[in-house]
């Protein structure tokens, strides 16, 4: 069977890859800024993911509220969680076995969180109810679920505040400065220990918005993270790790391939799209290709 | 001289450590004839409790413990007392054959029901079948199950997963040719029940001059289906149908919605029998197809009892996972009361396999009699959302409600 494809299939799966993109991307911020503050593997990151997305659901099963609202208490309660645990846990690890240990812990951490959200929610299929969960808006014939809409510009509104925070805050120069070089940061007065600690409850914050743009456009379950995980630490290597500007840029460009090559080969051999650009970015340039000059060192 | 202390040491361990594996081994021997009490039968079962099946799993377990309980209030069988020993096979196959491997050799269980679904059937008949052990389960109905030479495996519903859509497909092929529908697109989860539901009317359709425009197969863990509901959307079929569980399904549905397709004809395996589907889609279920081998209002008398003690204990009535668990239970229960043994010797076990080779037994399901290889002889009914209600449309002497077509929009 030759697959024809027809101009507004292309045009819907572009838009469809672009609207996953962007999602990606905001994932993989946090993913890689745990890198870069930190040289922090964190596995858990997809499990606050989801994390997030259940008390989204919760939230709006108890409430009756949109679960948009539930961020106004996710994210600052996720950027403590984040700090909390930098402090408390990550920065006891021996730095010279920073990066490996981290795995090894963050991984605890997301057995923990699935556990306990299989414990408290049970392993059943959630999917939170909206009103407009069917509706979509039509464009040059191609239609764009409002739901995924919504998810697409939070990621974007996020993302461009980190940009912004990361570019023009005292905290994102100290940040951005812990990130190129700790010593030297550490020689001109920045704590990078605090710093390194806001890092990663930034980190957190983003996979509070993160998850919740998810809930609203899939069903969610304890043991979705490891389907998340994979695909975001491919995009974090490709991007070049510690990267925010490349781990967006390869998350757009990983989902809208991911979305294209639907087309022809199918949901199953789509997905190794992101394996198959790890492998070939390890291979011909390790660093990353956008920036990122930290690969090099690890 | 640090050396030496250190290899002392771990040649200690070592020893110390096949010491105790030893004495265990040697206890769980000696355990062994008194694996379970006289008077008690255990009845050993994996299930999918989490991961990909999780929510049918736990609806088949349901099924098992209302039936075990309604036993027990009930005298028990043979006059002992029934005792469920149920672990979690996380969905996987591997786990699932070691689960039955120490149910039937450590646990000493005197007999075992089968799991959910056909990928986790497979594994587990075979670790039976080794055993010489009786295999009756609640839901691998997929061709494979029946081809792997199976000799003690009996599925305890009315049809296999290819005849599911039967009636269905008869309905279609019969319309007028004005109004038949000439398109259809299918998508399937990558699993045998699965595929084997939406294959089975894929192929009857394409060989009665339907043709087939999407065919799509996904992973069973896949949340995001936007990309096959646009090529669905695309080739504007005029009939979708899905090889679904249950939020592969659900997913499917909204991304369906979301592009705005609109079929003449939706079928889901499964799925829309689940009694959180139609919240879970938006209430938007009018006209949505599946097959069912199972309904509450069957007026078979074993069903009344079911549906009474089911719904007492549960709140709510039983749905076909849990009505084909408690079937396992009957199938089970109507072999041993007619061998007059239930116990893990080959003797024992052998007996039941050949009274149900030779005999119908009345279940909830309706009388069930199988194949050689295990095929039960029924057929499975076909219903529909009509005004908000999940009804049975076909066969048209079991129906509650008129088959509606074309589907209206949703």
């Amino acid at each position: 069977m030759i697959p024809l494809v027809s101009g507004p299939l292309l045009l819907q799966s572009v838009i469809l890859g672009l609207l996953l993109g962007g999602l990606y991307a905001l994932l993989a911020a946090g993913l890689t800024l745990y890198f870069g503050v930190m040289r922090v593997v964190m596995i858990a990151h997809s499990a606050f993911l989801i994390l997030a997305a259940y008390l989204a659901w919760y939230f709006n099963r108890e409430t009756g509220i949109d679960p948009l609202l539930s961020l106004v208490f996710t994210v600052p309660l996720f950027f403590v969680i984040g700090v909390g645990m930098q402090r408390l846990l990550l920065a006891r690890l021996r730095p010279a076995t920073l990066t490996m240990m981290s795995v090894l812990l963050t991984f605890a951490i997301a057995l923990v969180i699935e556990g306990g959200l299989g414990y408290v929610f049970s392993g059943t299929q959630r999917r939170i109810q909206l009103g407009y969960s069917g509706s979509s808006i039509e464009l040059f014939g191609a239609r764009i679920a409002v739901v995924k809409l919504i998810a697409f510009a939070l990621a974007a509104a996020a993302l461009l505040a980190l940009y912004v925070l990361m570019k023009y805050t005292r905290l994102g120069q100290a940040l951005r400065a812990t990130i190129q070089h700790p010593e030297a940061a550490r020689l001109l007065g920045i704590n990078t220990d605090r710093i390194a600690g806001y890092g990663f409850g930034l980190g957190l914050a983003t996979a509070a918005l993160g998850g919740t743009a998810l809930s609203l456009d899939s069903t969610i379950y304890p043991s979705l993270h490891w389907h998340w995980i994979g695909p975001l630490m491919a995009i974090i290597v490709i991007g070049g790790l510690g990267s925010i500007p490349g781990a967006a840029a390869a998350a757009v460009l990983l989902g809208v391939s991911q979305s294209l090559l639907q087309i022809p080969m199918g949901t199953t051999w789509a997905q190794t799209v992101f394996y198959a650009a790890l492998f070939v970015t390890l291979m011909v340039r390790p660093q990353g290709f956008f920036g990122g000059r930290l690969a090099q060192r690890f | 001289m640090k050396i030496r202390s250190r290899e002392v040491r771990r040649a200690a361990l070592a020893a110390t450590s096949a010491i105790a594996l030893t004495l265990t081994t040697a206890a769980c021997g000696l355990g062994s004839d008194s694996g379970s009490n006289d008077d008690e039968i255990v009845i050993g079962i994996s299930l999918p409790l989490t991961g990909d099946f999780s929510e049918p799993g736990k609806g088949v377990q349901r099924g098992y413990e209302a039936w075990a309980d309604y036993m027990n209030e009930n005298g028990g069988l043979l006059g002992k007392q029934i005792r469920l020993k149920i672990l979690d096979d996380q969905s996987s196959a591997d786990r699932v054959a070691s689960d039955y491997e120490k149910l039937i050799n450590q646990d000493k269980v005197d007999l075992v029901f089968g799991p959910f679904s056909t990928r986790l059937v497979v594994p587990a008949a075979q670790v039976a079948q080794d055993y010489g052990f009786l295999f009756v389960e609640p839901a691998g109905a997929a061709e494979e199950v029946f081809t792997q030479g199976f000799d003690n495996l009996f599925y305890a519903a009315p049809a296999v997963a290819n005849d599911h859509y039967n009636l269905l497909a008869d309905t279609i092929l019969s319309m007028p040719e004005g109004e038949r529908p000439k398109t259809a697109a299918y998508a399937s989860m990558d699993d045998p029940f699965a595929q084997g539901t939406a294959y089975g009317l894929r192929d009857k359709l394409a060989a009665g001059g339907v043709e087939t425009v999407v065919d799509e197969v996904y992973p069973p863990n896949t949340t995001d289906f936007s990309g096959i509901a646009a090529k669905i959307a695309d080739s504007k079929a005029d009939i979708v149908v899905g090889g679904s569980q249950y939020q592969d399904a659900v997913n499917l549905i909204v991304a369906l919605r979301q592009l705005n397709y609109q079929p003449k004809l939706a079928a889901f395996s499964t799925a829309p029998t689940n009694p959180e589907f139609p919240e879970a889609i938006g209430a938007k279920t009018e006209g949505i197809l599946s097959p069912t081998g199972y309904t509450p209002d069957a007026e078979y008398p074993e069903n009344k009892t079911f549906v009474d003690f089911y719904t007492e204990a549960n709140g709510t009535p039983p749905a076909e996972d849990e009505a084909n668990a408690w079937t396992t239970g009957e199938v089970v229960a109507a072999a041993v009361e007619a061998a007059d043994c239930a116990d893990p010797s080959p003797e024992c076990q052998q007996k039941l396999i050949d009274h149900l080779r030779e005999n119908t037994v009345d279940t909830v399901v309706g009388p069930l009699s199988w194949d050689a290889e295990g095929r039960p002889q029924s057929a499975h009914m076909i219903q529909q959302y009509v005004d908000g209600k999940i009804r049975i449309v076909l066969p048209e002497d079991l129906a509650e409600a008129e088959f509606v077509f074309p589907k209206p929009a949703w």
